[in-house]
């Protein structure tokens, strides 16, 4: 094996030599001086180019709920809105398609972060056209974050969190937007704000036109690569390429054609499966499967941000506010077995607290070994009667409300932890099965012993979901839980730059949840598509769930 | 006649009075929050009381609700029948989109049920309690057993996995594409006509047989008219009132079956649109769909009424 130093050693180092490569290192130390700091700048010439191979023209026919119960990307938080109009729409960064994680630019053509991480500055490309034909300038950039980070009276916008920080964001010039932080947030955890698919680039006009509210605007002016042509209430969106799209040589398709077909339905199996659709999304398992086994198919499953889990009114019921209940009940989940109840309706995976395939959490190995997520739960179990004893809980719970929303996941779920509770913990709970809007409404109230739904999160990152899910006071804490340890612990990942620093204290924070439980995991969602193989140029195998890359602009049919 | 008109116009305008009323009210009451379809899950949980209010305000819902029932009123009349919560769309847009499709599959299903339903129940009363007779009632029981919308689900299987087919997943109009529209159409009109004609079929079975022992049928058969001219021209006539007016009914089945059976076969007309209102919360949209479906019954319930006139000259209307 050749040494890699030993041409450095034996070379002969003369006054003349010596001083021209003092020259050469000096004047490369002024050069990079002035180079943004490393890391400043992550894949600042990513941004994604037409690919010479990829053939133009045809129509792309996709399945995906599209029924939106209204049309402002921003406020909504639902598939509905952001599987059939992302397509027309850009953001400031993004996910790039390739793979699902990298950030990549988007309309910002390269940004500058400040050493001090306190000052985002992103410079949009030139020459970028809303449809209507108006110039993005860095006032519409300004309008639609003042939006988001301060959203006016009566517009409620899931995504206001991530900017909590963001002070001042000022438009330095047309093409130069600062964003100023009060308190530095780690990076990945900015970026990926900025980089959400649902953050897309409006008309500071359009907002104004419409005092900041485009509910019940159907077709408001975007940057991105498709234009709308027409839609139909529930039944289709369609969208022609648009030809002055500033990504040049994209998209490759001239037409797309978004169907109206709810997630895991019959109706999107049957129409994927008899060619009328070329790609769909939210399969069914057992669609999907028959899809796998089809020539001419690729089937491909990822990871969604979904966890789906119950909750343990801690205010409403006393036992149910002893940590050592909840981590009985905790305990006493045959979690593998949950996982397969719902094989044929919904695809799942077994989890924590924190995402199981985050970077951060304890790897899924490690996690299996632990009690409450074994194949074997006798020992779980031995553990949650002993808790349950020393609480004095021994003989059980009666008479336990359990919500159920009116989702075929949550029914079979709901009479599997019904049989589980009994069984494991003699706890006895009876099942409420209501409509999701009666469902929210009785969790807000408090008018439960135990629910069980399903909750999303925007980033993978812990501190997007740590607050909401398990914040003091958080939107979606319905057991109503505290923990000042933890919420110590929360608000250090917030603030905690360096990425080996938070890892320890997510694991910190996973140990604290594990033994105080602010809700049970049931499961983490998968999600399940399926495409003819005349699709080209998508794989979303590695990618977070589908709210970030979604507008086909990479896509093209062979 | 027109005094019997006006007559019963009073009493279909009382009748809709209370559906619209009654619609109104347990729409209002029954729990669950609209807010949280039009703002999602997190949204939902994100709001504060102040933008509650702001939202319920541009809904129109924080009125008093006599306010909110007389300006209902007021665009029924006005023709527009209010606005859906979510997108904007009006009603009558959706209606006029979706009910054709709708219109055709009851329509159609009436038909088939009388296609299928008088032949068998005049075969089977015929020749009572014989094979034909028999298979006769077992298949109409059959058929009144079997739910609608099981049966539109098996059907979509078993085409699709035996022919890899699937209707069209958007509405096409019979004036844009009949072949299209009939590929919609058909299978929630035989599927909904099957189970109607079975009741046809057993009700024209019955009042044949009691008309068969009348007198005048006796004396026909006396005067050696053969068989099937009894049946037909003499018989038949006088035993149709009561399937007429069954008919009636049916179309109430027909109306509420749609919405499953639409929902079976992916078909997007007015019954699936329903079926999405109520899960949305869109009570602007539920009302208006249901007072429409009250509308065409008590509608063709007075038709009903009056063709008694037109087939049994006995009857007049003063």
């Amino acid at each position: 094996m050749s040494d890699p130093y030993s041409e450095i050693r034996s070379a002969r180092l003369d006054r003349r030599s010596f001083l021209k490569r003092t020259g050469v290192a000096g004047a490369a130390a002024i050069v990079a001086s002035r180079l943004p700091v490393p890391g400043a700048a992550v894949a600042q010439d990513a941004t994604l180019r037409a690919d010479a191979a990829a053939k133009r023209g045809g129509t792309l026919r996709y399945g995906i709920l599209s029924a939106a119960a209204h049309f402002d990307v921003h406020q909504s938080g639902t598939v509905a809105n952001i599987g059939p109009q992302s397509p027309m729409y850009d953001t400031l960064l993004r996910r790039s398609p390739r793979d699902g994680q990298t950030i990549i630019p988007d309309l910002a053509q390269r940004w500058e972060i400040a050493p001090d991480g306190k000052k985002y500055t992103f410079h949009l490309r030139r020459g970028v056209k809303f449809h209507d034909g108006a110039e993005l300038t860095a006032e519409d950039v300004k309008a639609t974050y003042e939006r988001i980070a301060r959203p006016p009276k009566g517009v409620v916008i899931p995504r206001t969190p991530l900017f909590a920080t963001v002070g001042d964001i000022v438009a330095v010039d047309p093409y130069r937007v600062e964003f100023r932080l009060t308190e530095p947030r780690p990076k990945p955890f900015m970026l990926g704000a900025f980089a959400s698919g649902w953050n897309i680039i409006v008309r500071k006009k359009t907002l104004e036109e419409h005092q900041g509210n485009l509910r019940q605007v159907m077709n408001y002016p975007g940057t991105g690569p498709f234009k709308h042509v027409s839609r139909q209430d529930k039944e289709v969106w369609i969208m022609e390429r648009n030809p002055n799209y500033w990504n040049k040589g994209l998209p490759y398709v001239d037409r797309l054609e978004i169907y109206n077909l709810p997630p895991f339905s019959p109706e999107l199996g049957s129409s994927f499966l008899s060619g009328k659709v070329d790609y769909a999304r939210l399969l069914d398992p057992v669609s999907w499967r028959k899809a796998k086994e089809m020539p001419g198919v690729t089937a491909a499953a990822f990871n969604q941000s979904v966890i789906q889990a119950f909750w343990t009114n801690m205010q409403k019921n006393k036992a149910l506010a002893d940590p050592r209940v909840r981590r009985a009940i905790h305990l006493a989940m045959d979690r593998h077995t949950l996982v397969e109840v719902v094989k044929d309706t919904a695809p799942m995976q077994v989890g924590g607290f924190v995402y199981p395939f985050h970077e951060m959490s304890t790897p899924r190995p490690e996690l299996e070994k632990r009690l409450g997520y074994q194949k074997d739960v006798t020992p779980a179990v031995q553990e949650a009667r002993r808790l349950m004893k020393e609480a004095g809980y021994a003989n059980g719970l009666r008479n336990l409300d359990f919500v159920v929303r009116d989702i075929a996941s949550f029914k079979l779920w709901a009479v599997a932890i019904q049989a589980m509770l009994k069984e494991h913990l003699n706890i006895e709970a009876n099942l409420r099965v209501v409509q999701t809007s009666v469902w929210f409404e009785e969790a807000a109230a408090g008018n439960f012993d135990l629910a069980i739904s399903a909750i999303v999160s925007t980033l993978m990152d812990p501190s997007d979901y740590f607050t909401a899910w398990y914040g003091k006071d958080g939107p979606q804490n319905y057991s109503r839980w505290t923990n000042p340890a933890f919420h110590d612990v929360a608000s250090q990942i917030e603030r905690e730059l360096d990425d080996s620093k938070r890892k320890t204290l997510v694991r910190k924070a996973e140990d604290l949840l594990e033994q105080d439980p602010p809700l049970i995991p049931v499961a983490y969602e998968q999600i399940y598509d399926a495409w003819s193989n005349k699709v080209k140029g998508q794989n979303p195998s590695t990618y977070f769930g589908i709210y970030d890359v979604v507008r086909w602009d990479q896509v093209w049919l062979g | 006649m027109r005094k019997y008109l006006a007559r019963r116009a009073v009493y279909a305008a009382v009748t809709l009075l209370g559906v619209s009323l009654s619609i109104f009210i347990v729409l209002r009451v029954l729990p669950g929050d609209p807010l949280v379809a039009i703002l999602g899950v997190e949204g939902h949980a994100r709001m504060t009381p102040a933008d509650r209010v702001r939202i319920m305000a541009d809904l129109g819902l924080s009125d008093p609700l006599p306010v909110q029932y007389v300006r209902w009123l007021g665009d029924i009349g006005a023709g527009r029948l209010g606005k859906s919560f979510f997108r904007g769309d009006t009603v009558a847009e959706l209606i006029l989109h979706r009910g054709p499709i709708s219109a055709e599959i009851g329509v159609l299903a009436l038909f088939i049920s009388w296609l299928v339903g008088m032949p068998v129940g005049i075969l089977s009363a015929f020749k009572p309690n014989g094979v034909p007779d028999a298979v006769a009632r077992a298949v109409s029981v059959l058929f009144i057993a079997i739910p609608g919308f099981w049966l539109g689900m098996l059907i979509v299987l078993a085409l699709l996995f035996w022919f890899g087919y699937k209707g069209p997943i958007t509405i096409v109009h019979f004036w844009n594409d009949p072949w299209q529209n009939a590929q919609l159409v058909l299978g929630p009109g035989i599927v909904l006509g099957l189970a109607q004609g079975a009741y046809i079929a057993r009700m024209s079975r019955s009042c044949l047989l009691e008309v068969i022992g009348e007198d005048f049928v006796r004396t026909a058969r006396a005067k050696g008219l053969r068989e099937g001219l009894i049946v037909m021209r003499h018989a038949l006539p006088n035993a149709l009132l009561p399937v007429i007016t069954i008919s009636g009914v049916l179309l109430g089945f027909v109306l509420g079956g749609s919405v499953a059976v639409e929902q079976a076969f992916g078909v997007p007309g007015l019954g699936r649109a329903l079926v999405t209102a109520v899960i949305e919360r869109d009570i602007i949209v539920v009302q208006n769909l249901v007072l429409l479906y009250a509308l065409i019954f008590v509608v063709v319930n007075v038709l009903v009424d009056l063709s008694y006139a037109w087939l049994d000259p006995r009857i007049r209307y003063g």
